[in-house]
């Protein structure tokens, strides 16, 4: 069991109430919840099948050096990157978008 | 737009329990939601990561709700004031059958039910019982402990303690020692029952309790209740609250939490009746096995969401 964050921008409310089932919606669009690798799995399924052309992104606990993992859908400004094997995020300008 | 079905997930990943009292039950955008009907708020339950819901009176439930607690296999129990009396539960039991007539094998032979029955004293009490003794010895060397039990725990966190006495039938008469133990026995129920039924078995068939609904509740809850809603209930009667069942609803959710029993209820019950030391009955050789079989499923074997 891990500690679970989904934030969600743009994605239909059948999404949104799918999530509700599980997570806890703290502010809108912004989930979080206590689950374990297969319940997180499942989630992300729900994820990739319901975001349609919305942005999704999870964040979870795990050992990793920096404590958490996390991984996204859809675009958005900012992207994941790896930097030395640790993963950042890039942000890109506004014309960019 | 994909299409993704809604699968229950298993026991041990679940918050134990909520209680719900007033409010309309219903669906919205596919999640279950508490709407106040007089300043018109909305409540989201996670419905899917709690064992069981318990519905107080004063609250009125929707077919989609019904159906959408049935989907992610939560039990819907309906309950009286403080949880106490029990009207219904949402859930039929016994929906493997090798595991119904497994169940059901155990307890209809004396010797098999008698190991069952021993496993559940030696989970209980930490060291097996004497052997040769028949059920109803091991009944009553149960009962001597269980009242002094009682006695040591109310002496420990200084409660006056008259004996475990209750009228079913009038809740406001007993002491709040005695009260505070109600409610939080009711709680102990509650997600024992969701787990039986999660695990595929019946309620109602019980090894030392008998003919009652939840008689196997009754069996499986009295193995943990000493070490986790009986302390809580007698530490919340000894501060004399001014709201006994709530105090003591959070005093059990923290005792399940610390005593990991939503993890180890299954695999207890497993346990218990595999003392019996016989396999499930395989399907008779002429029996036709499913046209459809059921998908597989990421949460328990009793759940029977689709």
């Amino acid at each position: 069991m891990a500690m679970l964050v989904v934030v969600t921008e743009a994605v239909p409310p059948r999404l949104r109430g799918r999530l509700a089932i599980w997570l806890l919606e703290i502010r809108a669009g912004v989930y979080v919840g206590d689950v374990s690798q297969r319940i997180r799995e499942m989630i992300w399924e729900q994820v990739d099948a319901l975001a349609e052309d919305g942005n999704v992104a999870m964040a979870w606990a795990s050992n990793h050096e920096s404590g958490f993992e996390f991984q996204t859908y859809g675009t958005n400004r900012r992207e994941p990157i790896d930097h030395d094997g640790l993963r950042l995020v890039r942000f890109l300008p506004q014309e960019a978008n | 737009m994909g299409f993704i079905p809604l699968k229950p997930i298993p026991e041990k990943d679940r918050m134990s329990m909520i209680f719900v009292g007033m409010g309309q039950i219903d669906v919205r955008d596919g999640a279950f939601v508490v709407i106040d009907e007089v300043n018109g708020e909305r409540m989201h339950i996670p419905v899917g990561s709690v064992a069981c819901l318990l519905l107080e009176p004063g609250t009125r439930v929707s077919h989609a709700a019904v159906k959408l607690a049935a989907t992610v296999g939560t039990l819907l129990i309906w309950v009286g004031d403080a949880g106490v009396r029990l009207y219904s539960a949402g859930q039929p039991g016994g929906a493997r059958s090798d595991k119904l007539l497994y169940q059901a094998k155990l307890a209809l032979d004396d010797s098999l039910r008698l190991k069952v029955v021993r496993k559940m004293f030696e989970l209980r009490f930490g060291e097996p019982p004497p052997s040769r003794r028949s059920i109803e010895q091991l009944r009553g060397m149960e009962g001597a402990r269980v009242r002094k039990t009682y006695q040591m725990l109310a002496k420990q966190y200084g409660v006056k303690w008259k004996g475990r006495r209750y009228d079913p039938t009038q809740w406001e008469s007993s002491d709040v020692a005695n009260q505070c133990l109600s409610a939080a026995t009711a709680c102990l129920y509650g997600i024992t029952e969701a787990a039986i039924l999660a695990a595929g078995y019946a309620p109602a068939i019980g090894f030392l309790h008998t003919g009652k609904p939840q008689s196997f509740v009754y069996d499986i809850a009295d193995i943990v209740k000493f070490e986790t809603v009986v302390p809580a209930a007698f530490r919340i009667a000894a501060r004399h609250p001014a709201t006994p069942e709530r105090e003591v609803r959070i005093a059990c959710r923290d005792a399940f939490k610390q005593s990991r029993v939503l993890q180890r209820l299954i695999p207890m019950i497993e346990d218990v009746l595999a003392a019996g030391d016989i396999e499930p009955p395989p399907p008779a050789p002429e029996a036709m096995l499913p046209a459809i079989p059921e998908p597989a499923s990421v949460g328990d074997q009793g759940h029977r969401s689709k």
